[in-house]
């Protein structure tokens, strides 16, 4: 059956290339939203995740009768989270599959290779959770889900958390991949800007595991905060090192943007060694961020997770799947229109409401206003998922508008 | 023989054209999508095959001859915006050179030893560029290509033309090694490498001079690829996707002739590509794994193996 399905699969292919493929489908066809997804891969725990969020999008949609009264259908390829596969994959979805809609794959680097393309057709694109993807190629029909706003944002607040708390310095440590380094270097130009002295800095190599030497280091340093941007292996080790050495007592805040503590799996099994960690995150679930229809999407979102096996709580990405549909949804249903260009210009100049809150789009399609948190972990003890469900375990201190506490200094005390 | 060579030139012009042909008769883009990838892999294939195929060096560095050759690119393209063919020239001469190191390694690296340090190659040559920040370092960095020259109307299908173009010349320079003094020379190499030695074969000199040649086509393969994608990061560049898709390939194909990478890259780049868009999932890298496997076990000498014996059986078939 399998062969069967592959064999008729490659013949349509192989028709489609050599340009015999069908005209366009009747428009009254179904709406077809067309992406490519990192299912395998190193991206594959994020991208899956992200999938299940827009799944249940399209199938509430479906439910309350489908978009402009056409039913949503997803059109999904693996990527296999590497950006060489992406351009072909985004011809297919729109020669040969015609799909009416674009959502980006979720993060930077399957993305990047789509920005000149879709700037090239004059397409919209719905960005997936990537960085500053639109910095060099200004597309102005591209809006990212992401709540990164302003790229400065996220490292300014951790700096100015500090500051207000007394740090004169700070130390540094990036990994050596895309996301990393370009937070580093904005952190390091605010730091400047705030005449903050960087008394340690250092880039690891992706695979390191072993950091009780860089530990030692930024102990030795005195720093009075230390600015991580690390992945989830590496803040995994990280941890077990701070646990293992301690950075001394002179550190006020810890972490910044050290991705993997978001993850189920990690939180899961880091438990305690993560309190007093002030780090990012996208969306928790406290009261601040209780927002129309977010409980309902948990609901749905965290059976289904099960069933596919992917990140049981999925407060980091699902929600943020879900926007975009919600995205389309509002812009579609307000203009009632499938045209590139009219629902870019909706989305540039309303807001849109979505699970995760509102969302007002820059000039550069990024969020106007960042809405990145930075929260602090506390009271997480080992080996319990269930706690990350309710409030309180991370406590909101930036920005104000979710802010459910303030934070504790120093590092140390708040890891008691 | 010069009848025979200029028949393959002149099938090659017809390629060629056919090729250009398509671009203005086939308005659907995804098609020269799928196929400069497939064009990109037939000339990794065939270039890894004139060391591993005909030398038996297996080289597991194709991933850093294509992220040199990517990077090669990037970086003519940023620091003089240098025209594509003027890039693809400087990967072919980077690739040579780093061919030729390469080389070098054969003088006290054979068998095993010399594929641990053709991966050894990839990972300080990645770690270079990572710590590169002109080229983009570890963020990656987006490049605008610039627009499309005449005849073509879109750049995709230029570069298809481009990668058909390349493959004709890899495959030119392949035929030409096999054909001649070199690729004798290299099969004394892998029989035994000693007795080749012993009885006036310059093997240093060909182990380097297929080292430089296989090197500059992998590197020129590389080089469009950063106009394709408008990108780059090393993760993608120096993907170890690209040394065992190569060597696949070649096995696949066949290794003894140079028709042999060609097939196999057919093969498998068209299954990988519908792979792709149909499966879509873990399970599109079992089907390949399952592929390799049946192909070593069942076919040691590749597709072109069982041509050949299915060929024989037929004429004695035929004959009888």
């Amino acid at each position: 059956m399998k062969r069967l399905d592959l064999i008729k699969g490659a013949a349509a292919a192989a028709l489609a290339a050599i340009g015999l493929g069908m005209p366009a489908i009747a428009q009254q066809g179904p709406i077809k939203i067309g992406m490519s997804m990192p299912l395998t891969g190193g991206l594959a725990a994020g991208g899956k995740s992200s999938l299940v969020g827009i799944e249940v999008w399209r199938d509430d949609i479906n439910a309350k009768g489908g978009l402009l009264g056409r039913k949503v259908e997803l059109v999904v390829y693996d990527d296999k989270s590497s950006a060489s596969e992406t351009p072909a994959i985004y011809a297919k979805l729109l020669d040969v599959d015609k799909v009416d809609l674009l959502f980006a794959p979720y993060a930077t680097v399957p993305t990047a290779p789509l920005m000149p393309m879709v700037k090239q057709r004059g397409l919209l694109l719905i960005g997936n959770f990537s960085f500053q993807v639109n910095h060099t190629v200004k597309h102005d029909m591209w809006f990212n889900n992401a709540p990164w706003g302003p790229a400065d944002t996220w490292p300014r607040n951790f700096v100015d958390l500090g500051i207000k708390h007394g740090a004169k310095t700070i130390a540094i440590i990036a990994a050596d991949q895309e996301f990393a380094q370009n937070l580093a270097k904005i952190a390091k130009g605010i730091a400047a800007e705030k005449n903050i002295t960087v008394v340690y800095e250092q880039n690891y190599p992706p695979a390191t595991v072993e950091f009780s030497s860089m530990v030692r280091a930024i102990k030795a340093s005195k720093a009075d905060m230390v600015f991580v941007m690390s992945y989830p292996p590496d803040s995994v080790g990280l941890l077990r090192a701070v646990q293992e050495i301690g950075v001394g007592p002179s550190v006020k805040i810890f972490g910044g943007g050290m991705v993997g503590l978001q993850f189920s799996n990690i939180m899961e099994s880091m438990g305690s060694l993560m309190n007093g960690v002030v780090n990012y995150n996208s969306y928790l679930p406290e009261k601040s961020m209780d927002f129309p229809g977010a409980k309902a999407f948990f609901e749905k979102y965290q059976k289904r997770a099960v069933e596919a096996k992917v990140d049981p709580l999925g407060y980091y990405l699902a929600p943020f799947g879900y926007a975009m549909g919600q995205m389309v949804e509002q812009a579609a249903h307000a203009t009632k229109s499938l045209d590139h260009k009219t629902l870019a210009a909706y989305l540039r100049a309303n807001t849109i409401q979505s699970i995760v809150g509102p969302m007002e789009f820059a000039a550069d399609g990024e969020r106007k206003v960042s809405t990145t948190l930075l929260a602090q972990f506390r009271g997480v003890v080992d080996k319990n998922i269930e706690q990350f469900r309710q409030p309180g375990k991370q406590i909101i201190l930036l920005p104000e508008a979710f802010k459910t506490g303030d934070v504790v200094v120093p590092f140390e005390k708040a890891r008691q | 023989m010069s009848m025979r060579r200029h028949g393959f030139w002149i099938g090659a012009l017809c390629v060629l054209a056919l090729a250009y042909g398509l671009t203005l008769a086939i308005r659907n883009e995804y098609a020269f999508f799928a196929g400069f990838i497939i064009l990109q892999f037939i000339v990794l294939a065939t270039a890894w095959n004139i060391l591993g195929g005909y030398a038996g060096y297996v080289n597991f560095g194709t991933s850093a001859f294509f992220g040199i050759g990517v990077y090669t690119a990037i970086f003519l393209f940023k620091a003089l915006g240098a025209p594509l063919l003027v890039q693809m020239a400087g990967a072919a001469v980077m690739g040579a050179l780093l061919g030729f190191v390469t080389g070098l390694l054969t003088l006290r690296l054979h068998g095993i030893f010399f594929s641990i340090a053709t991966v050894a190659m990839t990972i300080i040559l990645e770690t270079l560029v990572i710590n590169w920040k002109y080229v983009g370092g570890a963020t990656g960095i987006q490049v605008l290509r610039p627009p499309v020259t005449e005849p073509f109307d879109s750049y995709i299908k230029m570069l298809f033309v481009i990668g058909v173009a390349l493959v004709i010349v890899a495959v030119a320079l392949s035929r030409h090694v096999q054909g001649s003094w070199i690729g004798r020379g290299l099969r004394a190499i892998r029989d035994d490498e000693t007795a080749a030695e012993c009885t006036g074969v310059p093997t240093l000199r060909l182990k380097l001079l297929a080292c430089s040649i296989s090197g500059a086509l992998m590197c020129a393969a590389g080089a469009p690829s950063a106009m394709y994608l408008q990108f780059a990061d090393t993760t993608s560049a120096f993907n170890l996707n690209y040394s065992v898709s190569a060597l696949a390939m070649s096995l696949i194909g066949g290794t003894s002739h140079w028709a042999g990478p060609v097939l196999g890259a057919i093969v498998l780049g068209v299954t990988q590509q519908a792979l792709t868009v149909t499966i879509s999932s873990e399970l599109n890298v079992l089907v390949l794994g399952v592929m390799l496997i049946l192909f070593v076990v069942g076919a040691p000498e590749g597709l072109l193996g069982l041509l050949r014996k299915g060929w024989a059986r037929l004429a004695r078939g035929g004959g009888s």
